[in-house]
């Protein structure tokens, strides 16, 4: 009787599990978007880390930027196509000129694009009732300036503004008021910084006409005004989000830009859908250059078909997806199944996807498109010139040490073996792409060369790496915060390196706090760093070498505390002159000069290698922050196709595994009973 | 009873406070609020900048002793004051990342982490239970032994190969599922959170049916169940009211103990498959290190440990009425 009851509950279970398990299978399918979405134009990317801040006066970061650079504009932007990188007025009429004053002030002229308006938002009912957008104005190009310079802001972008006149006073006085009197930090923003004065080098001249005085010349300043820093703000929004709403301004965007957010779920999901109200797309007759794609670019770009949108307007997509995936594996598998539209090349599958440097037969089957790219950036080796040995002090010896160990690190082994190839092997500060990079030029201790390195190293006093206080191995000291197993065989590379010529490196490697401490210490010998450029100008590289910039001394960027009167004085002529033969003679000349003084070892200029589908269009990858998904383009009709083909699923396993399982266990059950009765 | 309970209470309370005390030593002793200043600023910073955030951020008071201060400020106007008065009032604060109100942020996590790690639970417990039920009634069968045999090899496999292989196999070379994704609309909850469940069981089945099985096993050879049968109950009275319910001591200690894990959510599953709980909430804090966040999760975890642990023992009470908590 009982064995009825269990065989029959067996078989009921049996099917009931194989019924759910085959609906679930064949109901699902594995496309993450709705079917609905299928014909609108929309990009698809994936996020790893999600923003910091929505603050375009705050952010400095690549994570932020993939939002911010949408949602704001700024008063000028960089040619999408055009190589070495070009600025284009964005908000702007037209890129401002330079007028030295006769003071020795540098006076910029903002002509501001009218008929601009922001997003709609319930913030602007704070200038005018029942109001939900208003013009953007030279006043709001001001208050993006106050805001830099309000310490409670704590922009970044403090120390370059600075060369505005009047910024810092502007910024005490702010602070002074607001420490003086606790009701004056409760007053709206937009009256504390009336109260607080003017800004002698930002003037307000007219409704679309500001005007920017530097007290001194800073030709670089424009490449800021291309940065979020400068975006216009309504101070309707910081009053309403950070004042009455106490929601932070910096997790909205109320920006002019060709896409307002939509949605900003930072740990799932960022949409951004295209504004109807921008000015690109309410005047298309204007052909405004951030708004139009451009006509021109370098060569090769119309054999790419980068030129085929030429004169349309912008944007050309509907909406930006950004979805949140923090794992690697998962991210790349999707783009493969067709649910991402652009894609990176994970480690994992490097082989299966690039072979001989070139995209593999199975990727091309596919349609899949390979894009290399040079990111302006510079990994290197540092010395630090304040250490007794491998520093200034050493003099000459030193010079010829550092000579030595550069001679001995193989770049080109180091990228093979830790990068599947992907970089430039450096040769100066200088990246491709910027003004004064030279790439005929061949640093002559860059290439490997034991030979020369050891009879340099002889020279120094350390014969065979022989030190001859101690009559042991010259030992130097490799400081590192990274304690990662992946870094202590990078770091094995360069220690293994000058172990061939006798010098015994060893590696402190250490946490963050302490590699810290010990930098401003001075305590360290031999480190790793890189820089990733600010903006496309030689200035933003060579100053890492400035002696002002000191780390040691004051916590600026030059971690090497390279210090040379020369350099310096090359370094201030670069950076004031425009651009012209004699800036690159001074950019010539210092690269002499860092050759034979060595205070770094140039390793490598990162490289990009990117994926993309067969039905994105307009894919030019810049490496600076800049607004380029609104030049993009896509194919919806080929990618449902695509898709489609790519993911039919696979049911008879799970048919299989029901009928394997009752097989399997039907017959022992029987048998028990059977062998009970 | 009652007097038990304010007994542990109490304890609890002890605990949380060493907790805290914990926390505090662990995130301003032994690491430096400056580094969570870089991590926020990025390393292009200047020191002015960091300065002036870490002054926002209540990172420049000092970390016992205000001696500058007047009265009572001398010790309230410190960095430990203040951690252990946010923490008891659950006034969490704001990230140290990205200046969000912590508690927002919890509360936005927790809705995801409930829909994948309730659904597990729910599912996972009767499956475990049925399953090795099943097996121990057919012990010494081959069965038995198969299933002795596949959860051993479940496991045998760490949590991370089942989640990947899982997602190689049936989210892309089946196709069945998407491999990671989320969205709360009721209509397409299901087709994001079938696949995490589905690895999530099969990756907690094999510690369960071993374990359950072992108990049951063990429950199957006692005098009672004899006596049972010998006064004719059925097969599935003698297991399922008889063996089971004197199982469930040992089985309970787990489930209770599994709960404030439902709360905080699971950092690997939702890490790979994109789940916006409270799992990926700690992960992002960890990766920015955003103390404060960090700070807050685990003392919740703390919190909610320390009552599931009270919960446990009340809980034996209604299982055995042998048991008094005295």
């Amino acid at each position: 009787m009982l064995g009825e009851v269990v065989r029959r509950s067996v078989r009921a279970a049996a099917c009931i599990v194989c019924t759910v398990a085959i609906t679930l299978c064949t109901s699902c399918g594995n496309n993450p978007y709705p079917d609905s979405d299928a014909p609108a134009k929309i990009v698809y990317s994936s996020f790893g880390n999600p923003p910091r801040t929505l603050d375009p006066q705050v952010s400095y970061s690549a994570n932020d930027q993939r939002v911010l650079a949408h949602v704001y504009e700024t008063p000028l932007e960089y040619h999408f196509l055009a190589r070495p990188y070009r600025l284009i007025p964005g908000l702007l009429t037209e890129v401002p000129q330079p007028e030295p004053m006769v003071s020795g002030s540098v006076r910029y002229r903002f002509s501001i694009r009218a008929g601009v308006r922001y997003i709609e938002d319930d913030c602007f009912e704070l200038s005018q009732t029942g109001a939900r957008t208003r013009e953007m104005r030279a006043t709001d190009f001001l208050f993006a300036l106050q805001r830099i310079a309000d310490p409670e802001v704590n922009s970044p972008a403090i120390t370059t503004f600075e060369k505005l006149a009047g910024l810092r006073g502007f910024r005490e006085r702010l602070e002074q008021l607001r420490e003086s009197d606790p009701a004056f930090g409760e007053l709206r923003i937009d009256e504390q910084y009336a109260r607080a004065g003017i800004i002698e080098g930002a003037r307000v001249l007219g409704p679309y006409e500001l005007e920017v005085i530097l007290d001194k010349p800073y030709p670089q300043i424009l490449y800021w005004f291309a940065m979020p820093f400068t975006s216009p703000v309504p101070w309707e929004a910081i009053a309403h989000y950070d004042g009455e709403q106490n929601e932070p301004f910096a997790e909205v965007a109320i920006g002019t830009g060709p896409f307002r957010l939509a949605r900003y779920d930072k740990q799932s999901r960022i949409v951004l859908e295209r504004n109807p109200h921008w000015y690109g797309v309410e005047h298309p007759e204007w052909k405004a250059p951030g708004a139009t794609y451009p006509s021109e670019g370098e060569p090769g770009d119309r054999e790419n078909g980068l030129l085929n949108a030429a004169g349309k307007s912008l944007p050309l997509i509907d909406r930006i997806e950004l979805l949140y995936e923090k794992e690697s594996i998962p991210r790349f598998t999707k783009f493969l199944q067709g649910y991402y539209d652009a894609s990176g090349i994970i480690k994992e599958s490097f082989d299966r996807v690039v072979t001989e440097d070139r995209l593999s037969p199975e990727m091309e089957a596919l349609g899949m498109r390979l894009r290399k790219s040079v990111e302006p950036t510079i990994y290197y080796l540092g010395f630090n010139m304040l250490d007794p040995v491998v520093g200034h002090a050493a003099g000459e010896r030193g010079r010829k040490l550092r000579q030595a160990m550069s001679l001995a690190i193989n770049t080109e082994s180091y990228l093979d073996i830790f990068r599947n190839g992907r970089g430039i092997p450096a040769q100066t500060p200088l990246p491709p792409g910027l003004y004064g990079y030279d790439p005929e030029y061949k640093n002559p201790y860059r290439s490997p060369d034991l030979e020369r390195a050891t009879k340099l190293l002889t020279e120094a006093g350390y014969p065979g790496g022989i030190d001859p206080q101690t009559l042991k191995p010259l030992k130097l000291s490799f400081d590192t915060p990274d304690t990662s197993a992946q870094g202590r065989l990078t770091h094995l590379f360069y220690t293994d390196s000058w172990a061939k010529l006798g010098i015994r490196v060893e590696i402190e490697a250490t946490n963050y706090n302490k590699f810290q401490q010990k930098v401003r210490d001075g305590a360290y010998q031999i480190y790793q760093w890189g820089w990733i450029a600010d903006y496309p100008d030689p200035e933003n590289f060579l100053f890492l070498l400035w002696s002002k910039m000191g780390q040691t001394k004051t916590g600026g960027p030059n971690s090497a505390n390279f210090s040379n009167a020369e350099f310096d004085a090359l370094y201030l002529k670069v950076r004031d002159l425009p651009d012209g033969p004699e800036r690159i003679a001074s950019i010539d000349e210092m690269r002499k000069l860092l050759e034979r003084e060595c205070p770094w070892i140039p390793l490598f200029h990162g490289e990009l290698y990117s994926l993309y589908q067969p039905w994105l269009l307009n894919v030019k990858p810049t490496g600076l922050s800049s607004p380029t998904l609104k030049y993009r383009d896509l194919e919806p009709q080929l990618r449902a196709k695509l898709r489609e083909r790519w993911n039919q699923p696979i049911h008879w396993p799970a048919y299989a595994l029901a009928g394997l399982i009752v097989t399997a266990v039907v017959p022992g059950i029987f048998t028990f009973f059977r062998e009970r009765q | 009873m009652l007097a038990y309970i304010v007994r542990r209470l109490g304890q609890g309370v002890v605990t949380v406070l060493g907790v805290l005390l914990f926390l505090f030593l662990l995130f301003f002793q032994f690491a430096q609020p400056i580094d969570v200043a870089k991590r926020a600023l990025g390393d292009k910073a200047r020191t002015e900048v960091i300065e002036e955030w870490l002054s926002q951020h209540g990172y420049d008071k000092p970390k016992y002793w205000n001696g500058d201060a007047p009265g009572i400020a001398r010790a309230t106007d410190t960095m430990l004051y203040v951690h252990f008065a946010s923490m008891l009032s659950f006034d969490f604060g704001k990230s140290d990342a990205d200046d969000v109100p912590i508690i927002k942020r919890i509360r936005e996590g927790a809705g995801p982490s409930l829909s994948f790690t309730v659904p597990l639970f729910l599912l996972g417990l009767p499956i475990g239970i049925v399953l090795s039920l099943f097996v121990a009634y057919f012990r010494e069968t081959y069965i038995d032994r198969a299933g002795v045999v596949i959860a051993v090899f479940f496991m045998s496999i760490s949590t991370l190969v089942m989640i990947i292989g899982g997602q190689y196999v049936i989210g892309k070379l089946l196709r069945w599922f998407p491999i990671s994704g989320f969205d709360p609309s009721p209509d397409v909850i299901v087709r994001f959170l079938a696949l995490p469940i589905m690895i999530g069981l099969i990756s907690n089945l094999g510690s369960n049916l071993r374990f359950y099985r072992t108990v049951f096993i063990e429950e199957i050879h006692r005098d009672y169940v004899r006596t049972a049968r010998a006064k004719g109950a059925g097969d599935i009275r003698v297991m399922t009211r008889h063996v089971l319910r004197n199982a469930l001591i040992p089985i309970l200690t787990g489930v209770v103990l599994a709960i404030p894990f439902l709360f905080l959510g699971s950092l690997l599953f939702e890490s790979f498959f994109g789940i916006p709980g409270l799992g990926q909430v700690t992960v992002n804090a960890i990766n920015a290190n955003d103390f404060a966040t960090l700070r807050a999760m685990v003392y919740i975890g703390a919190l909610l440990l320390i009552f599931a642990q009270i919960l446990v023992d009340i809980s034996y009470t209604w299982a055995d009425p042998r048991v008094r908590l005295e």
